[in-house]
């Protein structure tokens, strides 16, 4: 068939269902063909392979299996008894080379977009609307969608959890004697991953000795040997690689203990409320003054510390992930100027507390879900929903006090003319009218439009609304227009909503009155496209008084 | 809820009610009708405070004329806070149900450093600071200088309050410590005196014991607290030893320098002032002779609460003509402080009483009785006249008249117990319950509640009151979710026990390890675990350490330690909660008497399981602890044994109790030796738990605990509704006036 392109390498002996054959890899696709015969049966363009596989060593077939970006795999048996390893492994290599050439970014998106289709109905809905017909192009249509779910795609990777550590991973690392007066310990890249997740102080000594300075036995060896590993030490010697480490723990324990804590509860300093005055109180026990404090109950001491703190560590290693997403989201919360609004909703930490602690928990009818505290920026945004600005007359209260006012004159001189009254016929024909489901009141009585209309008119409806929203929302995402990109764009929105008046809107408008439905059912529809008509001329107009 | 208490409307802000707050609520009915004392135990978690308040207040707005005010004393700041809360929680409720607006005023009074507003002030860490700052804004002869210097910084705050303050009163309302504070930014005045000058009107006062007990602060602030009010001391197990705290004195080598110091400036001062401006303390003079005739004056309504610091002759006669010229009192205190250094020399022990201390001191140095009651008197005068504004450098010369003041006025039922010892300290301690007596002479009604208060018969006796009704309230449990184990040996047949002989004996202090180490592996989120002291527990932790049981333990949970640096333990307890609450788990090893065995809660998840490694005795060699003993068994015939006893199991009780708070909580409750499982101790825990220690449980291997702990872990793990405890442990207002319900109920008091 291609024989044309160049062979780069021929392998025989190859097997692919149950069938002898040959194998060959060309410049852009690998292909097989069975024994004496001169066409392929299987060909695969490079582009279109994901991956390849082989079989584990050991195994009593040698194999080669390809993945197709599809879902589909074919496998290659490679039989030549004598070379059939070396067969395989030079076919391998070379794919190994040919393959991320191939491999193109556009391959992964294709697979992506087809993805998102297959899994949002809505989407492909949308897609075959607007794309299908030719509404708008294919790259038009997924511009903007893409980078939306890439970042949500990037989001949900992030948030996969992150394992924590192992609060004895020191003590895994037993030592054991080796038999000669040494000890040896085991670590795996697990503990020292652990090591330096929990002390990030050893991180950066790491980073800066090796392997400039020491290999990294010498360095671990060092780790072991210093007092820095173990508990009960006191002062580590000015030499020891590590007393800078302790020094940071040390200053690290120090500020936490300084910062104090958020919840008032716990706090013990805050507990008491009065102390009692230096001098007063019974002391229990002996005094103990540091001068007499001896080595081991310093020891003793140090060890708690250093308990305390390697927990601490461990704690923080766990959340220090969470922590920074969470500070991102509260910076970014802020900087939309809602940090100041959200102090009136969220109570303090310390209201908080008190009230779970004053809470019985089978004395409470219900105990609904806890809720989150509603964040606002705009509080009146929320009660009142956005207001149009214009077409909105504003009365001011001069204007309803003069009113108000008005009527109560005409009220106080009001006087019944008795004689110049409506027939009772024509009061009670007017009150029938104006009481539901009279003839004015047609509108209060309003039939859903499910009961009206048919169920496939009524998807059909769905699918325009969502069609018609989509392109809206792309003509919209234009203003303002501040670039000549955008202009372009805006133009080509403009002569898309055209089109997709005259393509789709209007056969469905012929549809339905050939149906003899109400045509109001479309008419919102028709609305908001001719408010966006409306924008676009206005814009236009003005771009034309600037350009004169 | 409406509930009929004996005839007595009581709101109740609830739906349910326990049983026993309902028995709880007949008794303290009872006890306010007889105008008497009360003795309440009932145990944590089952809503004693919100009883308290909802009786109380009923009570009071029954009869105004016959309490008029409730005096709330809590032990902690949060504490205070949690009481007022549930008050506010009621008064809405009132509100609510009758429609009325509250008319009641609530207020929470703490120390400057919880109410100070003044921005620079308020920025200090340390109570001593704000108080020390606070005084030199407002001090009288300040604010009089300011008059003629501008420049002189005052507290605005104070100066706002003291223009008009005084005379609008507060209105009605529940005024927690950061509604005091909001309140005080509002209209520029200051909170701290704001409160404390509202206490005189208003309806509910709740602050902590010192307000009311420590005689240096109670007679600035509660002075003039009417008789008829009910004074209610919550979590009071621990009140005999907040009295003996605020009256015993440590005097140190120290000390006696520092105050050397301070005499020195006082003597530059008066030559100072005698040269510019002697006509102040010609005027001072005046007023001595004429004697402490303002304060006595206040003393005679008998209404007010005495002060027994100012014993009531000092009020009678005036300060002694040996030291009421300024020079003569410095000397006299300068002979007093040689007196004192001399004593301090000495190196072998010296106990002796008050009455032998005196005659001493006239022996040796000419020092009679008289001036020396009138000593903290006569220094607060002259510092007051000495315009001297930072008080808190002459804490140490305030001190030793304090002591002069106390060891003279009280030889009866007091023991000075002087001694120094190589360390070059002196304890100066008087053991008395003295400061007891004028509350409970001065007030109608006295309650002391709390969780733990068995046996109850002891407190009256050594509080030295009779108290109308003493009660023990059991907890009515749908499910027994606290499960007390007695672990007396390890799996290898040793005995475990933190007795002298065997603490240090290295097979006790594996099995100790081994216990939590197994424990470690069965129980989920957080364990707490207590010693009998800090030594102790270095040590254990120590020998864990070298032994690896704690890297192991690690490995299921990770570990804190409590510390004696209050501030590096309250890191540590978040942490400790934290990761209780990610799901970590993790073990707190802690120290009965300690701060976090009196002030923290284990709450669900927080503990669900108190180990109590040993038995908690005090320090029995202690010096201080023999006068006690001796003063206790002189006095009141109670035997040193049964002291000590019970002493050590109330604090047993104390933490093990840290982990139940309230009747969904669940947490297996271990007591790690072998003697608690003897009756004189058993019989000494509260009822409550008492009720539920079988004779299967008593003298536990560690292996039969873990089975024991595992099934009860089980059991409660499974999902408890409503619907289980209804009819049995929480009734709706139906079910409690039932006629057998009532029946049932008049059980669970158990009258002492």
């Amino acid at each position: 068939m291609h024989i044309q392109y160049e062979v780069l390498l021929v392998v025989k002996k190859v097997r692919q269902r149950k069938q002898d054959g040959t194998l060959y890899l060309m410049t852009e696709r690998i292909a097989w063909g069975p024994e004496g015969k001169d066409r392929f049966t299987v060909s695969h363009l490079y582009a279109d392979i994901r991956c390849q596989k082989i079989s584990p060593e050991g195994k009593a077939k040698i194999q080669l299996q390809l993945v197709l970006h599809t879902g589909e795999s074919t496998t290659f048996h490679f039989a030549n008894e004598s070379t059939a390893m070396k067969d395989r492994d030079a076919a391998k290599d070379l794919l190994q080379q040919l393959l991320p050439k191939f491999k193109k970014k556009a391959n992964k998106e294709l697979e992506e977009k087809n993805r998102m289709l297959q899994e949002d109905p809505v989407l492909f809905q949308l897609y075959k609307d607007l794309v299908v017909s030719q509404v708008i192009s294919a790259e038009e249509f997924w511009a903007n969608r893409l980078k939306l779910s890439s970042t949500d795609h990037f989001s949900s990777n992030n948030n996969k959890q992150e394992v924590g550590i192992s609060a004895a991973f020191l003590a895994d690392i037993r030592p054991q004697t080796d038999g000669c007066n040494g000890l040896r310990y085991n670590l795996t890249t697990d503990i020292i991953e652990s090591i330096f997740r929990t002390y990030p102080a050893v991180k950066q000594k790491y980073a800066e000795n090796v392997p400039h300075n020491l290999t990294e036995k010498d360095f671990w060896t060092r780790f072991f040997q210093s007092h820095y590993f173990h508990r009960d030490r006191i002062n580590t010697g000015l030499q020891d690689l590590f007393s800078e480490c302790a020094k940071q723990d040390e200053k690290g324990l120090k500020s936490m203990v300084v910062q104090g804590v958020k919840n008032p509860m716990v706090d013990l300093l805050s507990l008491e409320d009065k102390t009692l005055d230096e001098g007063y109180g019974s002391l229990t026990g002996p005094s103990t003054s540091n001068s007499s404090k001896t080595v081991k109950e310093n020891s003793n001491s140090a060890i708690i510390k250093r308990f305390n703190h390697h927990s601490a560590m461990v704690l923080a290693a766990g959340l220090r992930k969470m922590d920074t997403s969470s500070d991102q989201a509260s910076e970014t919360s802020s900087t939309d100027g809602n940090s100041r609004d959200s102090d009136t909703f969220q109570p303090p930490i310390k209201k908080v507390k008190l009230q779970e602690a004053i809470e019985y928990e089978d004395f409470q009818n219900e105990t609904g879900p806890k809720t989150i505290a509603l964040k606002l920026k705009k509080f009146d945004r929320y009660s009142h929903g956005p207001v149009p600005l214009q077409s909105h007359h504003y009365s001011t209260s001069q204007d309803i006090i003069s009113s108000v006012s008005c009527i109560q004159e005409e009220m106080s001189c009001y006087k019944p003319c008795l004689t110049q009254v409506m027939s009772s016929s024509a009061a009670s024909s007017a009150i029938t009218a104006l009481s539901p489901g009279g003839a004015l009141m047609q509108t209060g009585a309003h039939q859903t439009v499910s009961q009206l209309v048919p169920v496939d008119i009524q998807s059909e409806l769905k699918h325009l609304y969502t069609a018609a929203g989509e392109l809206l929302r792309h003509f919209w995402s234009c203003f303002p227009v501040n670039t000549p990109f955008l202009e372009e764009k805006v133009v080509k929105m403009q002569s898309n909503l055209e089109r997709f008046q005259s393509t789709k809107l209007h056969p469905f408008q012929g549809k339905i009155q050939r149906e003899y439905l109400s045509s109001n059912l479309i008419s919102h529809l028709e609305e908001m496209i001719q408010a966006a008509y409306n924008k676009f001329h206005a814009w236009q107009m003005r771009r034309m008084m600037k350009k004169t | 809820m409406k509930l009929n208490i004996e005839g007595l409307l009581v709101y109740f802000p609830y739906d349910y009610i326990y049983p026993e707050q309902y028995s709880y609520m007949l008794e303290l009915k009872r006890t306010l009708d007889a105008k008497g004392h009360g003795v309440l135990e009932m145990p944590s978690g089952t809503g004693k405070t919100i009883s308290l308040l909802s009786l109380i207040v009923a009570y009071q707005k029954a009869y105004p004329l016959e309490v008029t005010k409730l005096i709330y004393c809590s032990r902690t700041v949060p504490e205070i806070e949690k009481v007022v809360e549930e008050l506010r929680k009621l008064m809405d409720f009132y509100t609510k149900e009758t429609g009325e607006k509250n008319n009641f005023l609530a207020l929470a009074l703490s120390s400057r450093k919880n109410l100070c507003i003044h921005p620079e002030v308020s920025s200090l860490r340390f109570g001593k600071e704000v108080d020390g700052k606070c005084h030199s804004l407002t001090a009288s002869y300040i604010r009089a200088e300011r008059h003629s210097n501008p420049s002189q910084p005052v507290c605005r705050f104070y100066e706002e309050f003291d223009a008009v303050g005084r005379q609008v009163p507060i209105p009605p309302g529940i005024y927690n410590l950061d509604d005091l504070k909001e309140f005080g930014r509002r209209r520029g005045w200051c909170p701290y005196y704001l409160a404390r000058y509202a206490i005189l009107h208003a309806n509910i006062v709740v602050y902590s014991y010192h307000y009311l007990l420590d005689p240096k602060i109670a007679d600035l602030v509660s002075k003039e607290l009417a008789k008829k009010s009910v004074v209610v001391f919550d979590e009071a197990h621990n009140i005999d030893n907040v009295c003996i705290d605020s009256m015993s004195v440590n005097i140190t080598r120290r000390t006696l320098d520092r105050c050397q110091a301070n005499v020195d400036t006082l003597q530059t001062t008066i030559r100072r002032i005698k040269e510019t401006d002697a006509a102040k303390l010609q005027e001072e003079y005046r007023r001595l002779v004429e004697g402490l005739k303002e304060t006595s004056a206040a003393r005679e309504t008998d209404i007010y609460m005495s002060n027994p610091i100012l014993p009531d002759e000092v009020l009678q006669e005036a300060v002694p003509g040996n030291i009421r010229t300024a020079e003569h009192f410095v000397g006299f205190l300068k002979r007093f402080l040689e007196y004192l250094k001399a004593r301090l020399r000495v190196h072998h022990v010296v106990q002796e009483s008050s009455p032998q201390f005196l005659k001493d001191i006239f022996e040796k140095v000419c020092i009679d009785r008289k001036p020396l009651r009138f000593c903290a008197e006569r220094l607060r005068s002259l510092l007051r006249t000495l315009e001297i504004a930072d008080i808190a450098d002459f804490s140490a010369i305030t001190l030793i008249s304090n002591f002069a003041t106390l060891v003279s006025t009280y030889s009866k039922g007091k023991r000075a117990a002087p001694y120094s010892d190589s360390t070059t300290s002196n304890n100066v301690k008087s053991s008395n319950y003295i400061l007891f007596q004028p509350v409970f002479e001065r007030f109608q009604s006295v309650v002391i509640t709390s969780g733990t208060l068995s046996p109850l018969d002891i407190y009256p006796r050594i509080l030295d009151f009779h108290p109308v009704t003493m009660a023990s309230f059991t907890m009515t449990l749908a499910r027994t979710c606290l499960c007390p184990l007695i672990v007396g040996r390890g799996n290898d047949q040793v005995a475990m026990s933190s007795k002298f002989e065997t603490r240090e004996d290295f097979a006790v202090i594996r099995n100790y390890g081994n216990l939590l180490l197994e424990l470690s592996a069965v129980v989920p989120d957080g364990i707490v675990a207590f010693f009998t002291s800090y030594v102790y527990m270095e040590n254990i932790v120590a020998s864990w350490y070298e032994q690896g049981i704690l890297e192991n333990i690690q490995r299921n949970k990770l570990i804190f330690i409590e510390t004696q640096d209050a501030a590096e333990t309250s890191v540590a307890l978040e942490k400790y909660q934290e990761a209780c609450e990610n799901g970590r788990g993790a073990i707190l090893l802690s120290v009965a008497r300690g701060k976090v065995s009196e002030g923290i809660d284990f709450v669900h998840h927080f503990g669900r399981a108190v180990i109590m490694f040993g038995v908690p005795y005090v320090y029995t060699q202690s010096r201080i602890l023999k006068a006690r003993l001796e003063y206790l068994r002189d006095q009141y015939q109670i035997r040193e044994n049964d002291f000590l006893t019970f002493d050590a199991m109330r604090h047993a009780a104390q933490c093990v109790g840290r982990a139940i708070r309230g009747k969904t909580d669940y947490g297996l409750m271990i007591f790690a030796d072998k003697r608690y499982a003897r009756a004189d101790k058993r019989g000494k825990l509260p009822r409550w738990i008492q009720e539920h220690i079988t004779d299967g449980s008593l003298n536990l291997t560690i292996d039969e605990t873990m089975q024991l702990a595992k099934h009860f872990l089980r059991q409660m793990a499974q999902p408890f509704r409503r619907e289980d405890q209804l009819g049995l442990s929480l009734l709706t207002l139906e079910q409690l006036q039932s006629e057998d319900m009532l029946q049932k109920i008049s059980q669970i008091a158990q009258q002492a």
